[in-house]
């Protein structure tokens, strides 16, 4: 195999290099307010791992996507700063003679993660194991499903935790990518057959059955998050991502338009019916009615926002970490609201354009995949790193009610990172793939 | 096909961060000048983590709330838990309350009592300068007050009936104001502990607790009718000494009278109905002024809607009293004659607080005048040691807020005569004789009450009432009026009574040292 440098990746990678350990490096001097090497260690850490898969990328002749690496990179640094700046004993590991803080702990679940890209990224030679045995991935992915339903550990009030001895994870975010590979098998598979005909019901055009019937299966299942699992968040997720694979497959807005109105009304019946979804509801519409309680998260996150104004109050100097002695979930759904403090609305949207940038790579791979599954699979993995920054960050600003998804890359959680590192290993295999057959690099 | 349809949902995904972005621009730059000032914001907490915050003191100069700040946090330690529920708290977990709440500007220093530099302050965005003040209350009749109710529920209100200063205000039980105010964390814990104490002591149950009052109402409504016209002192109701044993039938519903032994029912004027507390006798009274008069000089008493103590932005709330069921605010109706009837000697649907039975006291000891209560007599200039006294600095003097005639000199005189005998005549001795200040080493004055025993549901025990004033002589000044209740204390004569009488003579004497 020939050796191609990838020297795009690493000139983009170069800054990040400087810039991230600087990052750590002002939010500890701003904390302890003296130079000290407390940080260094992250430091190191961080370029080692970045540095490395750039070079293991390369030796391995790697045609995929040059500007992935660097994006996950940057978004992710910026996770590691604020993680780094906020109190270290919020979460961590202490095990095999280990004591690991919290930004520690991410960054080994960031080496990890890289290292488990890497191996999709190169190891996935051809996509006939995705492909050809979706049902299987299916059946597994809802073999899941149920056992999180079963046996899951509640959080926050929703049931979304698995305990494997002393590993704690969380199956949705892997249940998401199993999702994906089944609908973009299931549809890239149809598509042919299903060319524009639909069903007509009088005057409403209704998609067909066989698009009908997984539609209405995955609807019951997202129907059963919400109600079993509590979990509007991953619910409104897994709905968002089939919608959206269902209209780049078709390019019919109605089929949208019905699935949207189908999820409305069932969020009604949601809403009527259980008494989290209502509070949820109440609670988005008016958090002042009670800001000590219930709303105290919605407003705390408002207040958190308006402090930050255009340029922030500055690396570690945010009140929102300290409200309240700990903020709740400061370090996972509130991560947004707490660099938008910090870095201000220059720093938020840089952070929402760094998402955006990589959506619309993913999308690139995507129009480039050489085949309809291929395609439909990278638009499904882009959508939902895309959706899930869009749900969690609108739930943050009180758009949408709030709910506990993670914001892909930044978020600490070994489940979140491993599980977006392998959607970015699936998009460089499939970008290399297609990169290859064309015979020019992307 | 497919690369169309990608390239339509990149244009939506754009559509849908721009979406994101308007809503984040909306908080971080549109709204946050309002959200900056928002109380509850840590932005604004943090702010008065560190503030000085000006000293309260009592009519005598006793420090009875100041703030130090240390290692850079502002605590505030309150002298005396008979102060609490008055004086409230300033807390960083749970905000402020009562006249920390009402006084914050001045305390704070974020406005100064003078509306002209206060402008020039503000054009010159000065500095906030924390300014203490004076409240009416003395404090050695505060504490005695709060020893009287001891460890019984209930609260005592005592005023000048010339001016509306309140002289002492405490509700039992009560609680200490410090934890709240330090470390917000410790703060919460001492919430949860004092919330799980029984009988809720946050509640100031002398302005929020609504209580029946019983026979001390009266005193009201014996006022309204001789104002009224409808009776004079003399007046008598012929089927009275009949109906004390045998109950008066209104419309059906036969209304009884409470135990009068040892004394027997005989044909009584206005002033030993009040002295036996014959509920017969003011059903009548009732009935002959009539629904409409009977709500018109109740609202003239103040009932039926929110009262105040001190004015405008400063002013300390105090929770409504009612003669009928509560109705968007304001009083219903009286739904037939027997709530009229009942409501005449205190019960049916009518309640009151301890604040509003007090200035009914003081407006039938001020010539028939209600004075309007005042308890911040004036705002000072910081004291940098508190302990040596306030500064002599006087930024603003606050007197009596106004005054409002309610019924007649006349119709005052003849209240006060009956009053007095109550407490000193030869029937009323032997009911609310305890509220005589002579009894407690104040001699050569009258004293001027009335008890009640006001009913609560069946098997449970009866409010203990007692208001009254002294001096109340015929041609004597009172100095002092009160309201005193104790919840659940039995009758007003046992409990309230001699608690009220022990307060005004207190007062009296330490008036004349």
């Amino acid at each position: 195999m020939r050796l191609t440098w990838r020297s795009l990746e690493l000139r983009m990678l170069l800054p990040l290099l400087v810039l991230v350990p600087l990052g750590f490096v002002l939010t500890h001097i701003a904390e302890v307010e003296k130079l000290d090497p407390g940080p260094l260690g992250l430091a190191i850490g961080y370029v080692a791992i970045m540095l490395g898969a750039h070079v293991v990328l390369t030796l391995s002749g790697h045609r995929g996507d040059q500007l992935l690496l660097p994006l996950v990179g940057t978004i992710g640094g910026i996770g590691l700063i604020m993680l780094n700046r906020l109190p270290q004993d919020l979460a961590g590991t202490s095990a095999l003679g280990l004591s690991l803080g919290m930004a520690q702990t991410q960054l080994l679940w960031f080496g990890i993660s890289v290292v488990a890209m890497l191996v999709v990224a190169i190891g996935l030679r051809d996509d006939g194991i995705l492909r050809h045995y979706k049902y299987t991935w299916a059946a597994g992915g809802a073999a899941l499903l149920a056992i999180t339903f079963l046996f899951g550990t509640e959080l926050y009030g929703a049931r979304l935790w698995l305990n494997i001895g002393p590993v704690q994870f969380q199956p949705g975010e892997f249940i998401k990518i199993v999702l994906v590979i089944f609908i973009a098998g299931y549809l890239a598979e149809n598509r042919a057959l299903l060319s524009g005909a639909s069903l007509r019901i009088g005057p409403v055009s209704v998609p067909p059955l066989p698009y009908l019937l997984p539609m209405l299966a995955i609807f019951v299942i997202v129907m059963l998050i919400v109600v079993v699992s509590k979990d509007l968040g991953t619910a409104l997720l897994y709905f968002g991502i089939f919608l959206t694979m269902l209209f780049v497959a078709t390019g019919r807005r109605s089929y949208v338009l019905i699935g949207l109105l189908l999820f409305v009304a069932g969020s009604f019946v949601a809403y009527e019916l259980f008494n989290h979804v209502r509070l949820r509801v109440d609670v988005w519409l008016n958090p002042f009615a009670d800001p000590s309680g219930a709303g105290y998260q919605t407003v705390h996150a408002i207040y958190a926002f308006g402090r930050g104004g255009l340029f922030g109050e500055g690396l570690g100097q945010g009140l929102l970490p300290g409200v309240g002695g700990n903020f709740p979930a400061i370090q996972t759904d509130f991560i947004f609201a707490a660099a938008a403090e910090e870095l201000g609305l220059v720093g938020a949207f840089a952070l929402l354009s760094l998402a955006l940038l990589l959506v619309f790579r993913g999308l690139r791979i995507a129009m480039l995949a050489h085949d309809d599954f291929s395609a439909m699979l990278a638009v499904g993995l882009t959508i939902s790193l895309g959706l899930q920054t869009l749900i969690i960050v609108a739930g943050n600003a009180k758009l949408i009610p709030l709910t506990g998804v993670t914001f892909p890359f930044v978020s600490y959680g070994g489940s979140s990172l491993l599980a977006s590192f392998l959607v970015i290993g699936l998009l460089l295999s499939i970008s290399h793939r297609s990169a290859l057959s064309s015979g020019a690099g992307a | 096909m497919i690369a169309i349809n990608i390239r339509r949902l990149g244009v939506y995904l754009l559509l849908s961060f721009a979406i994101v972005s308007v809503g984040l621009s909306y908080w971080q730059v549109v709204d946050a000048q309002a959200l900056a000032s928002r109380p509850d914001n840590p932005q604004v907490v943090q702010a008065r983590r560190t503030a000085l915050r000006g000293t309260i003191f009592d009519a005598q100069g006793k420090v009875l709330a100041s703030t130090t700040v240390t290692d850079g946090l502002a605590r505030r330690a309150y002298a005396d838990p008979a102060f609490s529920h008055v004086i409230g708290y300033a807390s960083l977990r749970f905000g402020t309350t009562a006249l920390e709440r009402a006084w914050d500007d001045i305390l704070s220093g974020r406005a100064d009592p003078n509306p002209l530099r206060d402008l020039v302050n503000d054009i010159l965005a000065r500095k906030p300068q924390p300014k203490d003040i004076t409240l009416t209350i003395d404090q050695r009749l505060q504490d005695f007050a709060a020893r009287q109710l001891g460890d019984r529920v209930g609260a005592v209100v005592a005023l000048d009936p010339r001016t509306g200063a309140i002289l002492a205000m405490t509700s039992t039980p009560t609680f200490d104001a410090t934890p709240f105010s330090g470390d917000p964390g410790s703060a919460a814990g001492a919430m949860d502990e004092i919330t799980s104490r029984k009988n809720n002591p946050l509640v100031d149950r002398a302005r929020q607790g609504q209580y029946p009052p019983g026979s001390t109402m009266k005193v009201f409504t014996a006022a309204a009718a001789l104002d009224a016209g409808v009776i004079t002192p003399g007046t008598t109701f012929e089927d009275q000494p009949k109906q004390e044993t045998d109950g008066f039938v209104v419309d059906g519903f036969r209304i009884t009278e409470h135990d009068l032994s040892p004394v027997k029912p005989a044909l009584w004027p206005l002033s030993e109905a009040l002295q036996v507390s014959s509920n017969i006798f003011f059903a009548h009274v009732g009935l002959e002024l009539g629904a409409d008069d009977f709500l018109q000089y109740a609202k003239r008493f103040g009932f039926c809607e929110p009262a105040h103590i001190g004015s405008g932005s400063h002013a300390l709330g105090v929770d409504p009293s009612y003669v009928t069921r509560p109705q968007d605010g304001d009083c219903s109706p009286f739904s037939d004659r027997v709530e009229l009837a009942s409501a005449a000697f205190g019960q049916a649907q009518v309640v009151a607080t301890p604040v509003q039975m007090a200035l009914i006291a003081a407006a039938i000891a001020n010539d028939g005048t209600m004075p309007h209560p005042y308890v911040v007599r004036d705002a000072r200039g910081h004291a940098a040691k508190p302990a040596n006294g306030p500064s002599k600095t006087v930024l603003e003097r606050y007197g009596s807020p106004g005054e409002t005639r309610v019924v007649s000199s006349q119709t005052a005189r003849e209240v006060r005569a009956a009053m007095v005998d109550a407490v000193e005549g030869k029937l009323g001795r032997l009911y609310a004789g305890a509220g005589d200040v002579s009894r407690y080493g104040v001699g050569g004055v009258h004293t001027a009450g009335k008890t009640g025993t006001a009913q609560r549901g069946e098997g449970q025990a009866p409010h203990s009432w007692f208001i009254g004033f002294a001096p109340g002589g015929e041609n004597e000044t009172p100095r002092i009026a009160v309201a005193v209740l104790v919840e659940g204390g039995g009758s007003g004569a046992g409990l309230a009574a001699p608690i009220g009488g022990r307060v005004m003579a207190e007062w009296l004497r330490l008036e004349g040292e």
